[in-house]
């Protein structure tokens, strides 16, 4: 289990996460396409986060008739501050969930299945995107570096790292 | 090219066209974005002597480069026209989300021409472009307004409105965004609604591209940490604009009842630590990593603000020493659609006739059941409402008194009073939309931190030349007040913009040229003369008491300051640019 959360309480909604989320996985910024989201109402300043809880949830795995949502081990390094960072240190051992894109058929099974609405189609091509914590070093937490704020954090356990460290 | 959209819609309210036009990638590059790109195209198509609220008067929203991208505070908009309050060019700042939507949505800027015959929506969805009937939200406040939109429209669009203060063509009816968010002074809001339009409604899923995202955003991560995140910026995050309060409390600059105290004896109850208290959370705009709002919880009164300038003008300025009830005024100010300061300003000049028995509007310093009641009557023109919506110096001269009015060219002045702080004289009397306290920051200077005597004039035109340059190539940006960026910094990041490296001068010359603009287009309607109310030069409004007791400045001596302004602008005796700093700047229009 490692995976990205939003504080709703901490979030400000600046919406950089996405946008740096965007930046990194398109090309060119596109919040529309982010990976990761903050609902933000601006009258009341309620705030929801949505992020892939990876193997912590996996129904999108268990959904998908072709086998194209594969778990994958990384390391993740992160060079700025997160909340978790006490607990995990900077560098540490983590499985995601990724799209085979040369066998997702672009179907959608996986978008009706998830919670927090954050595996999605991509807009030109017909497959499924979602979060991978950029392979190891995840834009959204690297642009939300105010040190008041630090809203976006990286939860992993010690007993997936382990089962990774296996070779799981 | 990479950071503009390259395109400009323009719709046709009158005949219910809309156009999608190439942006003017030659002024781009002269003028980078946001203020003076937007003059430059004011300059093109408002004809000299239009009447503001005529339908050949168009409303512009214009972006930066930066807009839709990770740089922060870049999410700003501007908002521009002829103003219905002073006649003078209008630039009115705002951030929020909507610019960044404009910008996914393919569009560098949206032009609003004629007048529509119904109440009208615009509504902007990518490329497809729909003037939908307004008819449902007609008297809507901007609370219930957005949450309709969003609802009809789609969850993650973005709103630029109008309350009912800008539905009766109120002179300072502001423009909002995500509730809070203002476009507020100038008036552009009484445009809006003389187009007849209610709202402009943006959902944009495009793209903003930046060339090599992944160099970009590296390069970013090193300028938010090197220039961003530090001491200097995040006293926004930690206090916001409240810190101001107290600053200008202690250099007698705070206008108080109606400007006649430059101290307010109820500041600590309206103060930064008054609304620390009652804060909820903080509050950024899109794409800005300092998040400066504030949002408070009195009770069932939950919103964000008020910011300095309210709490100077809507607080000091009219008694109120409650943060409570500053924050219901402020509330129902936003709801309505309506400028702080003008309101402000007006409510404390209608307290200040009163208490001087000149005429009963039935309010008088610090009541809180008639300071309470006054925006609504004035948004709807009901009751004293239809008195006070004359604004500041036509309430003034309408009974017999146009000294006791603190305006500059018909807008009401923010929080700063120039007895405690000289500069800012020159400041008001020269901005190019009126009484305005964000084109030269010569305050920083005199009384926020810095070191020039606030009691001398001594120099100040050339202080207040740099600065109206700076923040006039800052407003290209649109970099935000808030992050206190240099030259370098501006340079660092438009090197990925434009391929070729500005220096400090090329930098400030575009600011310069921005400035410029705006001065020919005043020349060209006619505007008045610069000036600020006589009370705050002359001897005889000098205070009696307080840190800035007994200073003036003295008409003489004003008199100096501007025409040495003047002279270092390259402008003729009368304020108008001459020919050769026309060509020494580029410019190719003239009045």
């Amino acid at each position: 289990m490692t995976h990205i959360m939003i504080s709703s309480k901490k979030c400000t909604g600046c919406h950089m996460c996405e946008y740096a989320c965007s930046a990194q996985h398109e090309g060119a910024y596109r919040p529309s396409t982010a990976r990761l989201f903050a609902d933000v109402n601006p009258t009341t300043a309620e705030i929801k986060g949505h992020t892939c809880l990876q193997t912590a949830c996996a129904k999108c795995q268990a959904a998908c008739p072709e086998g194209a949502i594969v778990t994958k081990n990384i390391t993740v390094t992160i060079s700025g501050e997160f909340a978790g960072k006490r607990k995990l240190g900077s560098t540490f051992q983590g499985a995601v969930l990724v799209v085979d894109e040369a066998k997702c058929a672009g179907c959608g099974l996986c978008y009706d299945v998830c919670p927090t609405a954050v595996i999605r189609a991509h807009p030109e091509r017909n497959t499924a995107v979602k979060c991978d914590l950029c392979l190891g070093d995840p834009q959204c937490i690297a642009f939300c570096q105010n040190p008041y704020v630090l809203a976006v954090d990286i939860k992993a356990s010690r007993a997936d790292a382990a089962v990774v460290l296996g070779g799981a | 090219m990479d950071f503009y959209q390259g395109r400009v819609l323009r719709i046709d309210l009158t005949e219910g066209s809309v156009m999608v036009e190439p942006l003017n990638m030659e002024w781009a590059r002269q003028y980078i974005g946001g203020k003076g790109l937007l003059f430059r195209y004011l300059l093109d198509e408002v004809p000299p002597g239009v009447a503001p609220l005529s339908e050949e008067n168009p409303l512009m929203l214009f972006t930066g480069p930066f807009a839709g991208t990770g740089v922060t505070t870049c999410s700003r908009l501007v908002v521009g026209c002829k103003s219905p309050a002073t006649g003078t060019i209008l630039d009115s700042y705002v951030g929020g989300s909507f610019a960044p939507e404009l910008k996914f949505a393919g569009y560098d800027a949206l032009i609003l021409t004629g007048h529509a015959a119904h109440p009208t929506l615009v509504w902007i969805e990518n490329d497809a472009v729909e003037l939908r009937s307004a008819h449902k939200y007609v008297g809507m406040g901007i609370a219930q307004l957005e949450e309709t939109l969003r609802r009809d429209l789609d969850y993650n669009a973005k709103f630029m409105s109008n309350g009912p203060a800008g539905e009766r063509l109120l002179p300072w009816a502001c423009l909002s965004t995500d509730h809070y968010h203002k476009a507020g002074r100038g008036g552009a809001g009484a445009l809006m609604g003389s187009k007849n339009v209610k709202a402009i409604a943006v959902r944009g899923t495009g793209a903003v591209s930046v060339g090599d995202a992944k160099a970009f955003l590296a390069d970013l991560r090193r300028i938010h940490k090197d220039y961003i995140l530090t001491p200097a910026n995040l006293w926004a995050h930690e206090e916001g604009t409240l810190a101001l309060v107290d600053m200008v409390q202690v250099a007698g600059a705070m206008p108080t009842r109606n400007w006649s105290q430059g101290q307010f004896e109820g500041n600590d109850s309206i103060n930064s630590r008054a609304y620390m208290k009652m804060r909820l959370k903080k509050r950024a705009c899109s794409q800005c990593a300092l998040g400066c709002r504030n949002f408070h919880v009195f009770g069932e009164a939950r919103g964000e603000g008020p910011e300095f300038e309210t709490v100077a003008i809507c607080g000091a300025n009219c008694g109120i020493g409650d943060a409570e009830t500053l924050f219901r005024f402020n509330l129902a100010c936003d709801d309505l659609g309506m400028d702080t300061i003008s309101t402000g300003g007006v409510v404390a000049q209608a307290m200040d006739m009163t208490e001087r028995g000149i005429h009963d509007f039935g309010m008088r310093f610090g009541d809180a059941e008639g300071y309470l009641a006054a925006p609504e009557l004035i948004a709807r023109r009901e009751g004293i409402g239809a008195d006070l919506a004359l604004g500041a110096r036509e309430l003034a001269a309408k009974y017999g008194h146009p000294e006791i009015a603190m305006q500059v060219k018909n807008l009401e002045l923010p929080g700063y009073d120039p007895r405690g702080t000289f500069g800012m004289s020159l400041a008001y009397a020269t901005a190019d939309r009126g009484g305005c306290h964000q084109r030269s920051y010569v305050q920083a200077d005199e009384i926020l931190g810095g070191s020039l005597p606030p009691d001398s004039l001594d120099g100040k035109a050339a202080v207040n030349i740099h600065w109206q340059n700076f923040t006039s190539i800052k407003y290209a940006g649109i970099w935000c007040e808030f992050w206190a960026l240099e030259l370098d910094e501006m340079r660092q990041l438009l090197r990925h913009v434009w391929d070729s490296d500005f220096s400090d001068d090329e930098l400030l010359r575009i600011g310069e040229r921005a400035w410029n603009l705006s001065r020919l287009f005043n020349v060209g309607q006619a505007v008045e003369a610069d000036t600020v109310p006589a009370r705050l030069v002359e001897a005889s409004g000098a205070f009696s008491d307080g840190p800035s007791a007994g200073r003036y400045i003295g008409a003489d001596r004003f008199a100096r300051g501007l025409a040495e302004y003047y002279q270092l602008r390259g402008w003729d005796a009368s304020g108008t640019p001459t020919e050769a700093k026309l060509d020494q700047l580029g410019i190719d229009a003239r009045v």
